[in-house]
Parts: structure tokens; C-alpha cells; sequence
């Protein structure tokens, strides 16, 4: 459904994304894997035109973005929701604010943006928070918020870059379910970018690996599940002092 | 030093309301005209939304011209400007056009610094909404740099105040020109301090005002 045919992208004279192609399928949970630097984010931001590419197409359900104009690209970009490693929330405005923002920039009907910000903030578990500022929050559930936010316009399309990256273990298991949920309850698409291993192969059916700029390989795989880690101090020594003489300093 | 002052009650009033008409006006302007060009040279810089080298250099170039004139001179220089748009070069109203230009470009150059410093992430986010320019800058943009910008204006307001007072040189009146004429030129030294007194009040009041303001409004 989402289709990228040769893109290419450099920064002055650095090339960070060399002549990629790459489908993404409808309803997978799509990794994109590699050494920092790889060319990653630039490649998940190609797919929105959040980097407009040198060379070659993007397309989305047969849409052509790289030939729109500007009006058109902006509504595809309504259907596509992206959450990031550090959030990007508006620190002045409240929870509830920030999720109403995409259905007043979509002009979705006054009278029934509340239930729909109200059932965003269920499905992220956050409806008792909605008044409080992001500052307020902690990082899980600040990304709760972003999540919830790019969800709003139900969108057929979810880009993650990095979105566990900021993140402890445990509120990472608590993120990658929620991501899961929304693939299997909602069927949303989802592609995501990480450097770790175990989050990508936790929940991705299809996983991309790149580097300097290319892409390496891509392979199929059966996700392993998510591990629910524990966050508590006794993990945290027990994990310390597995294998090794206890020894109490 | 009451009796003084009671002897020029109204003349005090009268340089008052010149100095609120002055101060008045270049606020407005600063916020009609200062906000948006400072807006502009926001998006036109290099890397951000409507980049553009020609639109930016142009309106930097202007800015910085207006801000690096000898303030005086400036009045001089924009003498056939100011007859040119009102009429005449003398009066309070005239007094106006000067200090609106100065004001604006003042204003400007806060106005691009505040809005430097909004997240980067934050527009980006914002453009991946599908959010027009207009909306980045109204329903993003605006809201996170709303306390630099209540600052900003606090701390220009302050220097138009302080460029109001030398006014008197195109009879623009004021309570500068007033201590000057009064307290200075006719040696009643106790009126130019007490010009000075009411001028420190009206600053640490708008101060004040303004640093308790953008803290209110500050929730990041
Ligand atoms: N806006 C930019 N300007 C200049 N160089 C950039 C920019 N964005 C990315 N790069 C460079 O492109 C390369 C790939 O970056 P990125 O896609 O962020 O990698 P990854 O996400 O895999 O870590 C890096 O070397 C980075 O320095
Ligand atoms: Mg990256």
C-alpha cells in the first residue's frame, strides 16, 4: 500500500538514502532496522515527504505524493499518523488539547470531537489525564499521548521513528502493546524504525535492515512477543548480580 | 516640591497622555506590523518552511539598518516621510511615525528570536499532521513561543518608552521633552526628579507585568 520506487536523498553532498525501494504492506507491523546513521529516519521521512526526495516516487494506495501539490499532500498527510522518539507534544497546550489538534486541522465536526479525542485517550489508557500539561507526564506516557494524538483522524498508516528509544524496558513492553493493539484492533499499518534488536523483533512481521544508506535486506519473521519487563528494584539487582558472588556494596 | 507641581498639573497630564499616545501607537505597530515581519524572517531562514534567501536578506537587511541608526537621527532622516504620511513633521500624531518604525523593527528581531527557539520536532510534527504554514504558525508555533513573545514585547515596550522621551525634538511632546523643558532649561530640578520617578514606577509596573504574564502562560 505504501510504496517507495528509488528514492534517493543527500544533504548537501552526503548521501543519506541511495536509489531505496521498498513496499510496505496493508495491516503489516513493518521493521526498519540498522546502525545509527543508516539512513533510517531519513527513509521513514521520505514516506510522508517530511524529506522530499532527490529522486524517484513515493506512493500511497496508487497516489503519487512526490507529483502533488501542496493542498493534496497535506490531506494524504491526514491519513497518515507519526509518533517520535521525543514526542514533539505542544508543551503549552493540555493533553486533550494536543489531541484535538489534528481533528480541527482536519475540520472533523465540532460537536463530536470530544468523544473521539475522549476514545483516543481510552484506547491509550489516558482519559483521566487530559487536562494536565505534558510537562506533567512521564516519557511512556507523553509517547501515550503522541500515539493517541496520530490516531485521532484514524489513519490508515502509522510512521514510529525510534518511539521506544527514550524509554526504560518496562514502559518500552508498555508502548510496543499498544503499538500491537492498534495493528491488530484497528488495522492500522504500521512501519518502525528502531536500532534495537529485541523491539523490532518483538512485534514485526517484516523486518527491513539497512545500511550506509541502502537497504541490506529485508526478511520475513514471526514476531517473538513482547516480554513484559519488570521494572522493579529487586530486578534491577537481581539482573546485577546474576552470575556474579553477591556482594552487597 | 509639591507646590511646583501643583503649579504645572496640567502641563504634567498633557505630557502624559502625549507619552501614552506615543507609546501607544508604536505598540500597536510592533504587534500589527512587528509580529508578522518578524514572523516572516522566521519562515523565509534558511532550513525553515518558506525558505527564501532573497525575502530574508531583504527584510534583515531593513531591520538591522533601522536598528543600527543613531536613534535621533533617524527622527531627522524620516522627516520627509513623516510629512509625507500625516502631513506634517511636528507634533505628537507625526512623533508617531518615527517611533512606529523603530518599534516595528525592534519588535521584529524578538519576535524571529522567540520563535528560533520552538522546538524543531514540534513543526515537524505539525507538518506530518498535515497542518498549512498558517496553521504550523497559529496552532504550533504562536503557542509555544507565547512567553517569549509576552517578554519580548515587555522589554520593547520599555525601549519605546525610553525612545518616546527625546521626542521633543520634532514636538512630540511627552513627559521626556517635559522634564527637559521644565526641569532642566528653567532649573526646576525637582520636577525632572520627579519625571524621573514617575517614569522608574510606569517601568517596573509594565515589567512587572510582563515577566509575571509570560510565567503564567509558560506550561512547558
Ligand atoms: N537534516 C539533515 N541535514 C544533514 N544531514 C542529515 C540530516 N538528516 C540526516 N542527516 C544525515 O544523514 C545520515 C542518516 O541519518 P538518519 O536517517 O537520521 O539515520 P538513522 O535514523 O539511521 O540514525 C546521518 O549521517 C545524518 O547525519
Ligand atoms: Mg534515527
Amino acid at each position: 500500500m505504501l510504496k517507495l520506487d528509488r528514492v534517493s536523498k543527500s544533504f548537501s553532498t552526503f548521501q543519506a538514502v541511495k536509489s531505496v525501494s521498498l513496499t510496505i504492506n496493508q495491516g503489516e507491523i513493518h521493521g526498519i532496522i540498522g546502525a545509527s546513521g543508516a539512513g533510517k529516519s531519513t527513509l521513514l521521512r521520505l514516506m510522508n515527504l517530511l524529506e522530499v526526495p532527490d529522486e524517484g516516487e513515493v506512493e500511497i494506495n496508487g497516489q503519487q505524493l512526490t507529483s502533488m501539490n501542496s493542498k493534496k499532500l497535506r490531506q494524504v498527510r491526514k491519513s497518515l499518523g507519526m509518533i517520535f522518539q521525543h514526542f514533539n507534544l505542544v508543551a503549552n497546550k493540555t493533553v486533550y488539547d494536543n489531541v484535538v489538534i489534528p481533528l480541527e486541522l482536519a475540520n472533523y465536526p465540532r460537536a463530536e470531537r470530544r468523544s473521539r479525542v475522549m476514545e483516543c485517550l481510552q484506547f491509550v489508557g489516558l482519559d483521566s489525564l487530559m487536562d494536565k500539561y505534558p510537562a506533567q507526564l512521564s516519557g511512556g506516557q507523553k509517547q501515550r499521548v503522541a500515539i493517541a494524538r496520530a490516531l485521532a483522524n484514524k489513519p490508515q498508516v502509522l510512521l514510529c521513528d525510534e518511539p521506544t528509544s527514550a524509554l526504560d524496558p518496562s514502559t518500552t513492553a508498555d508502548i510496543l502493546t499498544v503499538l500491537e493493539n492498534i495493528n491488530k484492533s484497528l488495522g492500522v499499518t504500521i512501519v518502525i524504525v528502531s536500532h534495537e534488536m529485541e523491539v523490532i523483533r518483538s512485534i514485526c512481521n517484516r523486518v527491513t535492515v539497512m545500511a550506509d544508506g541502502e537497504i541490506y535486506d529485508t526478511v520475513k519473521c514471526k514476531p517473538t512477543g513482547i516480554l513484559n519487563k519488570e521494572n522493579s528494584p529487586k530486578y534491577f539487582v537481581e539482573q546485577l548480580t546474576k552470575d556474579v558472588e553477591i556482594d552487597h556494596a | 516640591m509639591l507646590d511646583t507641581l501643583g503649579q504645572y498639573e496640567t502641563e504634567i497630564w498633557q505630557a502624559i497622555g502625549e507619552t501614552f499616545v506615543m507609546v501607544g501607537v508604536s505598540i500597536l505597530a510592533a504587534v500589527l506590523i512587528g509580529l508578522p515581519v518578524g514572523t516572516l524572517l522566521f519562515l523565509c531562514r534558511k532550513g525553515n518552511m518558506l525558505e527564501n534567501r532573497f525575502l530574508f536578506s531583504t527584510f534583515n537587511l531593513l531591520v538591522n539598518t533601522i536598528r543600527s541608526f543613531p536613534f535621533l537621527l533617524l527622527v531627522v532622516f524620516l522627516i520627509p516621510f513623516t510629512r509625507f504620511i500625516i502631513g506634517t513633521a511636528i507634533g505628537t500624531i507625526a512623533a508617531t511615525v518615527p517611533l512606529s518604525i523603530i518599534a516595528i523593527a525592534h519588535y521584529a528581531r524578538l519576535v524571529e528570536q522567540s520563535l528560533l527557539d520552538v522546538p524543531k520536532g514540534v513543526i515537524e510534527a505539525a507538518i506530518s499532521m498535515g497542518a498549512s504554514v498558517k496553521e504550523v504558525i497559529f496552532k504550533f508555533v504562536y503557542v509555544e513561543a507565547r512567553s517569549g513573545l509576552v517578554l519580548g514585547l515587555t522589554t520593547s515596550i520599555i525601549s519605546f518608552i525610553s525612545y518616546s522621551t527625546i521626542m521633543g525634538v520634532v514636538g512630540g511632546g511627552g513627559i521626556g521633552d517635559f522634564a527637559i523643558r521644565y526641569g532642566y532649561q528653567q532649573f526646576k530640578t525637582e520636577l525632572m526628579i520627579y519625571v524621573i520617578i514617575i517614569m522608574v514606577i510606569l517601568v517596573q509596573i509594565i515589567q512587572f507585568i510582563g515577566t509575571n504574564l509570560s510565567r503564567i502562560i509558560d506550561k512547558r
